[in-house]
């Protein structure tokens, strides 16, 4: 099979957004998973594959996949749906009970946005801008995934596929930082979870917008009493 | 067997001459039914019964249910028994129910548990519509089945859909969709057991400036097995509530906690449902 150059343009694009050196802040969260392995809940490797098997696969299932896959649609560039681009910026903070759950998807959102509009020569990006701005649209990581894709050229489910490898390989991140798992054990949980992925991928596009949601009440319970833990090493 | 297409409307409001709150409009019909509403001049509110005076919700049952409250009026909607979603061979059962608080009232709405049994399918869409200057507590209590007869997370399908609004914004939407096998073993990595139940509040408050004392009294709750977080809405309209407890008895102590912290914040929570 052959790869024509301007399919190596939007990949390395999306390369570059999904490593950590992208600087997104998506380091400075754990989503929810500290306070988890505060509680006990997720304490090993075994825990940790269960964690991302029941909860942290199903949101993207469920929530953050549907309404990247809704934002791509509304962010054509010959013809952006700016209301639906609004609408979605608000549902995504709306479908997130836990305040710290929706101020780490504003800031990697708006951090996304701005660097997509700031890297690369493309009207979309400063129109988002401006727009989302005019409208005190909240951010949204999952929109502005969509964004910078429609600015690179990149097809959805590739798209897609960038959000499900950032957002896992991100929470991976933290519990290496939380848990004694070593770097073998933490590539096989990864592994585990990324190959569920293009099911999950190919199911997100389906999902209609009045459909669009999913909650693990224990994650939501632990984030919202992360706000006022004592001590933290992560913001979310 | 007889398909349901039950209604119920209400509409709250302040008499003029002593506040006193009374059912301005009503209409039903079956399976809803009203009992007589009581007026509890302690905490100022009126309480009001909905029954369902079926066995419980078949397949085919359509509920909707409309409730709004008037500038100084204050409600407390409750039910007498446990909701029971029965099992369904075919078709689904679905409840669609609106409440709507004017600025300068007060509605809570703390209905029984759901109880969905082995092989249900019911579909719950419920939207809470509060203006600026409105206040509310919405409670919705989810038992795993029927614990006392070894039956749990059984069910075929379940949806609960809460949507909350504050004057024009959407300040929350959830939607739980989770089967009954994927809901038992997050209860399992949790650790809240076969029995675990679940709780979920909105609670828009009449003054947010005491928050930070009551959001430590409910976060000291979590013992016993009991988790329980508070956080601030998106627009910072209200508040979530989330609790999760390992058997029945002790997630109606948590709620039952949950409105005496907050009392102090809001009266009207000291109305006590179980008085009619």
């Amino acid at each position: 099979m052959s790869v024509s150059p301007l399919d190596t343009a939007w990949l390395v694009g999306l390369l570059q957004a999904g490593d950590s050196f992208y600087p997104t802040g998506g380091y400075a969260h754990s989503f929810g998973l500290e306070s988890l392995i505060d509680l006990k809940v997720v304490h090993d490797r075994a825990t940790l594959s269960a964690f991302f098997r029941l909860s942290a696969l199903p949101t993207l299932a469920h929530a953050e996949l549907p309404l990247a896959a809704h934002a791509y649609a509304a962010l054509d560039p010959s013809a952006p749906d700016w209301a639906r681009t609004a609408e979605l910026c608000t549902l995504a903070h709306a479908l997130k009970s836990p305040r710290e759950l929706r101020a780490a998807t504003e800031k990697i959102g708006r951090q996304r946005a701005e660097l997509a509009a700031r890297l690369h020569a493309h009207p979309l990006g400063a129109d988002y801008l401006a727009r989302a701005a005019a409208g005190a649209w909240p951010h949204s990581a999952a929109v502005s995934a969509a964004l910078e894709g429609r600015i690179l050229g990149a097809p959805r489910d590739a798209v897609l596929a960038g959000i499900c490898y950032s957002t896992l390989s991100a929470t991976l991140a933290a519990a290496m930082k939380l848990l004694r798992i070593g770097q073998n054990a933490g590539q096989s949980v990864l592994t585990e979870a990324l190959a569920q992925t293009p099911a999950i991928i190919a199911a997100a596009a389906e999902v209609p917008l009045d459909e669009i949601g999913w909650f693990n009440p224990w994650l939501d319970i632990a984030s919202a009493r992360h706000e006022t833990a004592d001590a933290r090493m992560f913001i979310s | 067997m007889a398909d349901f297409h039950g209604q119920l409307s209400l509409r709250a409001a302040a008499r003029p001459e002593d506040g006193v709150t009374t059912l301005a409009a009503q209409s039903f019909r079956a399976p809803f039914h009203l009992s007589k509403s009581y007026w509890e001049p302690d905490t100022r509110t009126l309480l009001v019964q909905v029954v369902n005076p079926t066995a419980g919700i078949l397949s085919g049952d359509r509920l909707e249910s409309s409730v709004s409250v008037d500038p100084g009026a204050a409600v407390l909607l409750t039910t007498p028994s446990a909701s029971r979603v029965f099992r369904m061979r075919t078709g689904e059962a679905r409840s669609l129910q609106s409440f709507q608080v004017s600025a300068g009232a007060w509605l809570e709405v703390l209905p029984e548990p759901l109880v969905p049994h082995r092989g249900s399918v019911f579909h719950q869409r419920t939207v809470l519509d509060v203006a600026p200057g409105g206040a509310a507590f919405y409670a919705d209590l989810l038992f795993p089945g029927r614990i006392a007869h070894g039956e749990t997370w059984g069910w075929s399908r379940l949806v609960l859909e809460l949507e909350v609004r504050h004057g024009a914004a959407l300040a929350l939407r959830e939607r739980l969709d989770q089967s009954a096998e994927h809901l038992r073993s997050l209860a399992a990595l949790s650790g809240a057991g076969d029995t675990a139940c679940f709780g979920n509040a909105v609670f828009i408050a009449p003054d947010p400036s005491s928050a930070p004392v009551w959001r430590a009294e409910l976060h000291a709750l979590q013992r016993d097995g009991v988790w329980i977080g508070a956080s601030p809405l998106h627009t910072e309209a209200g508040w979530s509530i989330k609790f999760v407890a390992p058997d029945s008895i002790l997630l109606r102590r948590t709620l039952a906690d949950i409105r005496r912290v907050l009392t102090k914040n809001a009266p009207h929570l000291g109305c006590d449902a179980r008085k009619l």
